[in-house]
């Protein structure tokens, strides 16, 4: 489930962009998590017309994914296929970043190539011929060679993609839950809706080999007619009972190859970038060296951004991209071994030597020092050193441990712990021990899990905390102008 | 009527009579805090143990002190209480707070000092073990006392905590060359970092990041970001 706050901004990005009916879909799908058309329509208490225009527009926006799935029928009823919306919450904040996305491709890759990934950025998934189109109105240019050129060229560079499929089916699990839980396991109820979401995510996107294949021949690719979301309303249903909301996105109508931006290529090279510059600043640049390659290596295997671990590379594999890179030519076998180990990296014999490297330990690093970091800046530096020893520790520490090890006088301690407590950034528990006479003593730790998400939504918090004294500025510097 | 019948033989009979008393009280006070041994005792519980009288325990204390038998102690934990010890043991490290602390405080300006000595070595030399460190502080002659293996591991995990230096395994190769593969030693974060103390996180350098009071914050009402004086400051738009 999403975070508060994290549905506050969601829905603001949304509401400034889309319209407030737009944003009251998306805040209800958000809160209750999978919903059918009948259930959005229910709890919004908008029109029917509304809602599915909503949809319309947000499933345009790649910010909703339909999907069917089979549901039992009533008391001597068949089963049927029912329709139900899943919101994505990351497509959403996605919105936020598309500046740097930009700025990226134009770096990388120039300006033609811009002026298509602007345009997808902008109205969310587009047709080749609806590209070519937005390409001779915005820059005047009829040269599609050289938007064909540009266009493979975000293909290539995993940029852009093949749109997934509208309304894939989510076949049925054994010993399936209802997908959405009634209030009160809360953590459970996070861990169902997520999965869901990842099946339908997984189901829904093309196969690999698809997915960045572009139709090469424009020139013979028919003027079909236009397909994508934004086509006019209201065209008859075909059998409303058996392809429920078959007209909310069109699935009914021709079909044409529909493109995207591939956040999921950003926010892995970002990632990757991130992990290097920290493994070069808390290590050395030969192991920032092996880490760039290995992740090179592994780029397409490691793309979706919750990824935990590489797949085993040979350390072949791994020198010869280490010598192609800047600083790597130098580094022979037991310089490249050695750093691999620095990095942690587990090595399996059974094909050779190969390595794997733990991604998730070098992204858990650098997220526990941003956390420290906020520490040290609200609670100073005595906060600052107990936290780092509660989070290296992992586990619950007394207090006088504590203070011996970070030489902070013991009554300060307690002060310090409390207050880091008292703000949900440590767990506390107290152990009474009956020996002549009862002595308490108080344990402290930080819980990892728990205590990211809270900063997640702090950050959330903080990014629209942002954005609301842009709008504010914004209004007073009109009202200066008037 | 003790006294007419006593007479001025009773007078005089008196301090001889209370002498052993006096005597027996202090040996049961002394005994009560030797039982405690290197933990001390507080006088409170002097009292409770042996059930004397207020006024005859502060004398015996102040007795058995100017006998040199016992000893006031400061307790780390509650320095406002006293406690006494008797003189042939030394206090224990749950009372003095061990040995970085000096008459119940922490001796902060000598961890520094030992610090500043450590960082300046390992600037030095780039990579160091905790034995180089150790040899380091012995050659130096700055402390009057043997640093202990176990004291410079203090201090130096400390610095690791404060983020001056990090803890690595050698890889004998490099910096590491004289030192044996797998080996824990500790080098310097960076020369930034040593500059600035512990980095400066992305969200950390925003306004909310830094603000306690965020939980607090809403788009309406005391704390807002439109009335917020750091966002002004940050954004450079105070006026």
């Amino acid at each position: 489930m999403v975070s508060p706050h994290g549905i506050l901004l969601a829905t603001h990005i949304i509401s400034s962009s889309y319209g407030e009916q737009c944003s009251k879909v998306c805040d209800c799908l958000l809160r209750h998590g999978i919903l059918s058309l009948a259930q959005i329509i229910r709890f919004t208490e908008l029109t029917k017309e509304s809602v599915v225009n909503c949809l319309r527009v947000l499933f345009n926006q790649n910010c909703v994914q339909p999907f069917s799935s089979q549901r039992e029928g009533g008391f001597g009823e068949a089963p049927r296929i029912v329709t139900q919306y899943i919101v994505l919450f990351d497509n959403i904040i996605h919105k936020l970043r598309a500046p740097k996305f930009m700025q990226i491709v134009s770096e990388e890759l120039g300006s033609d190539c811009l002026n298509i990934f602007h345009g997808l950025i902008q109205h969310g998934r587009l047709s080749l011929n609806r590209i070519i189109e937005r390409n001779e109105q915005t820059t005047g240019k009829t040269d599609v060679q050289v938007l064909k050129e540009s266009f493979n060229r975000l293909l290539n560079f995993r940029f852009i993609e093949r749109c997934p499929s509208p309304e894939p089916f989510l076949a049925p699990q054994d010993n399936e839950e209802p997908p959405v839980k009634k209030r009160g396991a809360r953590r459970g109820e996070t861990q169902e809706v997520l999965t869901v979401e990842q099946r339908v995510l997984e189901a829904a996107t093309p196969m690999e080999s698809l997915r960045f294949l572009v139709d090469v021949d424009f020139a013979s690719e028919e003027k079909v007619e236009e397909t994508h979301a934004k086509v006019t309303l209201g065209k008859k249903r075909k059998s409303e009972a058996m392809v429920p909301d078959e007209d909310v996105m069109g699935a009914g109508e021709k079909k044409e190859v529909l493109w995207r931006v591939n956040y999921e290529e950003f926010v892995r090279r970002l990632r990757d970038k991130a992990c290097i510059s920290y493994v070069k600043t808390r290590l050395n640049d030969e192991a920032s060296i092996v880490l760039s390659a290995i992740l090179e290596l592994s780029k397409n295997s490691t793309v979706r951004h919750k990824v935990v671990e590489s797949a085993y590379l040979s350390i072949n594999a791994i020198y010869d991209e280490v010598i192609k890179k800047d600083g790597g030519i130098g580094m022979d076998f037991d310089h490249i071994r050695a750093s691999l180990a620095q990095l942690g990296c587990t090595c399996s014999s059974a094909d050779g030597e190969a390595y794997s490297i733990d991604l998730k330990g070098i992204t858990d690093k650098a997220q526990s020092e941003e956390v420290e970091s906020v520490v040290l800046k609200r609670y100073g530096r005595e906060a600052y050193r107990i936290f780092r020893l509660l989070s290296k520790a992992g586990r619950f520490l007394e207090t006088d441990k504590i203070s011996d090890d970070t030489f902070v006088e013991k009554k300060d301690t307690l002060k310090i712990l409390y207050k880091l407590w008292k703000d949900d950034l440590l767990d506390m528990e107290k152990i009474m021990l009956n020996g002549g006479k009862q002595v308490a003593f108080l344990l402290w730790r930080v819980n990892k899990g728990p205590l990211f998400e809270k900063f997640r939504d702090e950050m959330y918090h903080a990014a629209l905390n942002l954005r609301l004294r842009i709008i504010h500025e914004q209004e007073q510097a009109k009202e200066v102008r008037l | 009527m003790s006294r007419s019948l006593g007479g001025p033989s009773a007078k005089r009979k008196r301090p001889e009579t209370d002498a052993p008393r006096l005597v027996d009280a202090e040996l049961a006070i002394l005994n009560s805090i030797k039982s405690k041994k290197d933990s001390g005792i507080w006088i409170r519980d002097i009292k409770l143990d042996t059930k004397l009288t207020d006024h005859v325990v502060n004398k015996s204390l102040k007795s058995l002190i100017a006998k040199k038998l016992v000893k006031e102690v400061v307790n780390i934990q509650y320095k406002g209480k006293k406690h006494y010890m008797a003189v042939e043991f030394e206090p224990s490290k749950e009372i003095t707070g061990g040995e970085w602390y000096t008459n119940g405080n922490l001796d902060k300006e000598l961890i520094n000092a030992l610090q500043r000595l450590c960082l300046k070595y390992m600037m030095a030399q780039r990579v160091a073990t905790l034995q180089g460190v150790q040899n380091e502080l012995k050659r130096s002659g700055v402390v009057n006392f043997e640093v202990s293996a176990q004291q410079v591991s203090e201090i130096l995990n400390s610095m690791v905590l404060d983020d001056q230096i990090i803890e690595v395994k050698s890889t004998g190769l490099g910096d590491y060359h004289s030192i044996p593969i797998g080996t824990i030693c500790y080098r310097t974060a960076s020369v930034a970092g040593i500059a600035k103390g512990a980095k400066v996180g992305a969200f950390a350098s925003t306004p909310c990041g830094a603000c306690p009071r965020i939980s607090l914050c809403t788009s309406e009402g005391l704390i807002t970001p439109s009335s917020c004086v750091y966002y002004s400051k940050w954004l450079d738009i105070d006026f």
